[in-house]
């Protein structure tokens, strides 16, 4: 094992999915659909989705995705030429999806709700001339009653060829395309099917909408391993009663979701005793969320999974209900991930301590489209130890002297004041604790004597409801000195918010800081 | 002589311009809360000597005396007799 590598959750040098979990891995060129089509050829009767509390079988998702694949031919798109689709979560989709895996043509899913010019800024950046709106239905199931015998799925996807186009959750202004190859998604399905037990009678909930990374694992997994997945349809993602019922009725196994899922389905009062596998992902789960957990779903092992949109999962911690508190470990690096703690002076951190996590996984993508994100996005080992090519995640990670890792916040957010350590993130949590405060964000801002001078914005709930001197006293009996705002400004308007409803801090400084300078 | 309204005054003036009078307390703690940081200090000893021409040199300064306005007020009773003696 190398000096300073993370050790793996099986392995320390693994790199060969099939060393680990007796994962027998199919043939080179074998990518998500040919693993489909091998469900479909075997089990073409069982259910593949649930829409609507109705099944819709492997045999026609099938036709409904060569239905997709015809009308793609009937459009006379150039030759590899990328596509975006932008169409809600139902079987047609997934099925057109189906198609364009197979014939390994790139294709975009933009988030929902971008506005117009951000969305054609991205379709621009991502090279799409066309974009994809398949009508309900569009595809089936009129189409069920014939074209049985048409034969199958034509793929014409290679292993390096581009599929998936996701964006990163950017906090500011353009999100960020990742592309993923046929390879590399190939590679993930089979360690989640097998980590997770997913396969034929086994039902897997997909709660993300289609343009999360996360539906690679509950709706691309699940499919190319015989499994069901039972679809949430997005507009009902935060009613409570209908996701508590959706899980009941159909007798769900294994749940994937962000924190915020698992803290609805607990408003059910009743524990869901059908999932064995539960997996928290996306965001750090509260103390109130994790005792939840062990009570909502009492017989399910449960689990913290960190990944990033560029690399896929990568680390897997098992959740001890009973020992383990919050903020929970990232665990280990799953198979054939390997990961460094890196320190601000570039050095590999070998012992405890604080480090950038750097990571490299069977299932990252080649580079961002914009290759000019590239660097230093992605770079060798710093100290060329080997000839792999790393993620630098921009999260910071705490070593403790066991060896644990935590998430200590973005490396981004860090800054000294007065020579002491800050997280302007954590600040911005601590204003947040505030019951008058509906928005915060602050900004570190050169400063000649402290080095950094911290700056709050503000949004309170009302007029007059906040002052300077009530936020101080907060933050005095929150924060260490140093992480005390040196400025505070207060604002009645909500603060600007990115496409996907994280503050724009770009646009917040603009407004409140460089005005005022 | 209590000085409480010049001081409070001049920290508003100097320190907390969005404040009104009314919800500074005297007993609100300026150095823990970032109101007062070590340039602000700097400041704060300056108009002291300034304003009631104390030797501030002469004195021992410790952040203590200068945490909260009744603090200050102190400080400044307490190197008064100073000057005169």
């Amino acid at each position: 094992m190398r000096m300073g590598g993370i050790r793996c959750e099986h392995h320390s040098r693994s790199i060969v999915l099939e060393n680990c979990l007796g994962v027998v891995v199919q043939h080179y060129s074998s990518n998500i659909v040919t693993r489909f089509l091998t469900q479909v050829r075997r089990r073409r009767n069982e259910p593949a989705l649930v829409w609507r509390h109705a099944d819709v079988s492997y045999g026609a998702l099938h036709r409904r995705a060569c239905a997709a694949q015809r009308w793609l031919r009937s459009l006379g798109l150039p030759e590899g030429a990328p596509v975006a689709v932008r169409a809600s979560k139902t079987p047609e989709t997934i099925a057109l999806i189906l198609a364009l895996l197979a014939d390994g043509r790139p294709f975009l899913l933009p988030p929902a709700g971008l506005a117009e010019e951000t969305l054609a800024a991205l379709l621009d950046k991502a090279g799409c001339a066309t974009v994809l709106a398949p009508e309900p239905g569009q595809f089936g199931p009129e189409h069920d009653d014939f074209g049985d015998e048409d034969g199958e799925l034509r793929v014409s996807a290679r292993p390096e060829s581009i599929g998936f186009m996701l964006t990163t959750s950017g906090s500011t202004g353009l999100p960020k395309i990742v592309p993923l190859t046929a390879e590399g998604t190939g590679h993930f399905v089979d360690w989640a099917a097998a980590r997770f037990n997913i396969g034929p009678q086994r039902t897997v909930l997909n709660y993300a909408p289609l343009n999360f990374d996360l539906c690679l694992f509950d709706i691309w997994a699940t499919l190319s391993a015989g499994g069901r997945v039972v679809l949430v349809e997005t507009d009902n993602a935060t009613r409570a009663a209908y996701l508590y019922d959706l899980l009941e009725r159909h007798e769900v196994h294994v749940v994937q979701a962000v924190p915020m899922l698992f803290t609805l389905l607990a408003e059910g009062k009743r524990p869901l005793p059908s999932v064995t596998h539960a997996i928290a992902t996306g965001d750090a789960l509260t103390k109130r969320g994790l005792a939840q957990l062990a009570e909502l779903l009492p017989n399910a092992r449960l689990y913290n999974l960190y990944g990033c949109t560029e690399t896929n999962d990568s680390f897997l911690h098992k959740i001890d209900p009973a020992a383990d508190h919050t903020p929970l470990p990232i665990g280990r690096p799953i198979c054939g991930v390997e990961a460094l703690l890196v320190d601000p002076g570039g050095e590999v951190l070998v012992g405890p301590g604080i480090g950038e996590l750097y990571v490299h996984t069977p299932f990252q993508t080649p580079g961002y489209t914009d290759a000019a994100l590239n660097t230093p996005a992605f770079g060798p080992h710093p100290t060329y130890a080997n000839d792999l090519r790393y993620f630098r995640s921009g999260d910071l990670v705490r070593r403790t002297a066991d060896g644990t890792l935590t998430l200590e916040g973005r490396a981004d957010f860090h800054v000294k004041v007065r020579g002491v350590r800050v997280n302007t993130q954590a600040v911005e949590l601590a204003l947040l604790e505030l019951d008058e405060v509906a928005g915060a964000v602050v900004f570190a801002l050169p400063d000649q004597v402290a080095g950094n001078a911290l700056h709050a914005v503000i949004h309170r709930r009302d007029p007059e409801s906040l002052h300077s001197l009530a936020v101080r006293a907060h933050c005095a009996r929150r924060l260490s000195r140093a992480a005390v705002p040196t400025a505070i400004q207060l604002t009645d308007e909500p603060l600007p918010t990115t496409s996907t409803g994280k503050p724009d801090r770009a646009r917040i400084k603009q407004t409140y800081l460089e005005g005022q300078r | 002589m209590s000085h409480v309204q010049t001081i409070k005054q001049f920290v508003l003036d100097e320190f907390l311009p969005d404040v009104s009078g009314g919800d500074l307390t005297t007993d609100y703690d300026l150095v823990a809360t970032g109101v007062i940081d070590s340039l602000g200090l700097l400041k704060l000893i300056a108009w002291l000597e300034e304003r009631f021409e104390l030797p501030i040199d002469d004195i021992e300064l410790d952040p203590d005396s200068f945490r909260t306005i009744d603090a200050i007020d102190a400080f400044i009773l307490r190197a008064e007799p100073a000057t005169a003696g």
